[in-house]
């Protein structure tokens, strides 16, 4: 299995009702490695009662596959769909060159640092 | 996973390195052809560093549906890598067609021309960006056919920019070689 870790931390200074997670993401994320990791994503949106905010800090993503986008779109349309907002932070270039082709920087907005992306999500 | 390269002469066909890979049905194996894609491409081929990055995710994407749709466990794929410095890199994937999805070239390149229109901006589905947009927006052409291993051959192929405008006047009479630029 390639490897990839993946933490979550709380975020604060979020607007009231709504709670969020921070979540790094290092390593690289194929098909031997993101069924297994995907599923602490789930289990994370689907404890939540309140609307999540979920940023992804991918500074230390180094590669990611159409399955892993396809699970990045699969949470943004379930967390969304509660009132919730996904985003993304710090992704490299290559990272972000991916995103592009696939249309997934339509959908979810990136951000050049998981500070701005903070900035962005308690407006 | 086995590695073999063989050096052509120059003036033969104007291939200057051809090199073929044959890995396990295994996706614990896709990151070691990923690294070896993204390091011939950065130092061999005359190709950016962000086009090294990209044809590691088409290979990667290409090996992934040989090995999850064309091939069974405990076979091996083949991977072929042509680099003609400064001009072209072609990649030739081919699965033993013993997989779970089968399918002839002409339905691979009628699933292709539907999942191009199917996959739009703001698609929200699950699965089906890497072969449309992944290898299709980064290519120049695609061409499925029959491998000696008994499956499908993908052959893509992606040009030096000064040498694009070139491919857009290319037209091709098989219709499962696509000239998608």
């Amino acid at each position: 299995m390639t490897d990839v870790q993946i933490t979550i931390e709380d975020l604060s200074g979020l607007p009231e009702g709504k709670s969020g997670k921070l979540i790094h993401v290092v390593g690289q994320l194929d098909e031997s490695n993101v069924d297994e990791k995907a599923k602490e994503i789930y289990s994370l949106i689907e404890r939540e009662s309140q609307a999540l905010t979920l940023i992804f800090d991918f500074s230390g993503l180094e590669y990611m596959n159409s399955k892993s986008i396809g699970y990045l779109t699969d949470w943004y349309s379930k967390v969304t769909a509660s009132g919730g907002n996904v985003v993304i932070a710090a992704a490299r270039e290559n990272i972000l060159d991916i995103l592009q082709v696939v249309g997934l920087t339509q959908l979810v907005n990136t951000y050049a640092t998981v500070d701005e992306a903070k900035l962005a999500v308690s407006q | 996973m086995i590695y073999f390269m063989e050096k052509l002469p120059k003036q033969a066909d104007n291939r200057v390195t051809d090199i073929h890979i044959y890995i396990p049905t295994q996706a614990y194996f896709l990151s070691g052809i990923r690294d070896f894609v993204l390091n011939l491409t950065k130092n061999m081929t005359g190709f950016s560093q962000q086009w090294a990055y990209r044809f590691q995710a088409v290979v990667d994407e290409l090996c992934n549906n040989a090995i999850e749709h064309g091939s069974q466990v405990g076979q091996k794929i083949k991977v072929t890598l042509i680099s003609t410095p400064d001009k072209s890199l072609e990649v030739i994937v081919e699965d033993t067609g013993t997989g779970k999805d089968k399918m002839t070239p002409e339905q691979m390149t009628t699933l292709f021309k539907e999942r191009k229109h199917m996959v739009g901006e703001k698609y929200l589905g699950f699965r089906g960006r890497g072969l449309p947009k992944i290898v299709g927006e980064w290519t120049d052409e695609i061409n499925f056919g029959i491998s000696e291993l008994g499956g499908l051959k993908v052959h893509i192929k992606k040009y030096l920019r000064k040498e694009e405008d070139k491919v857009s006047s290319v037209t091709s009479k098989d219709p499962t070689h696509l000239i998608l630029k």
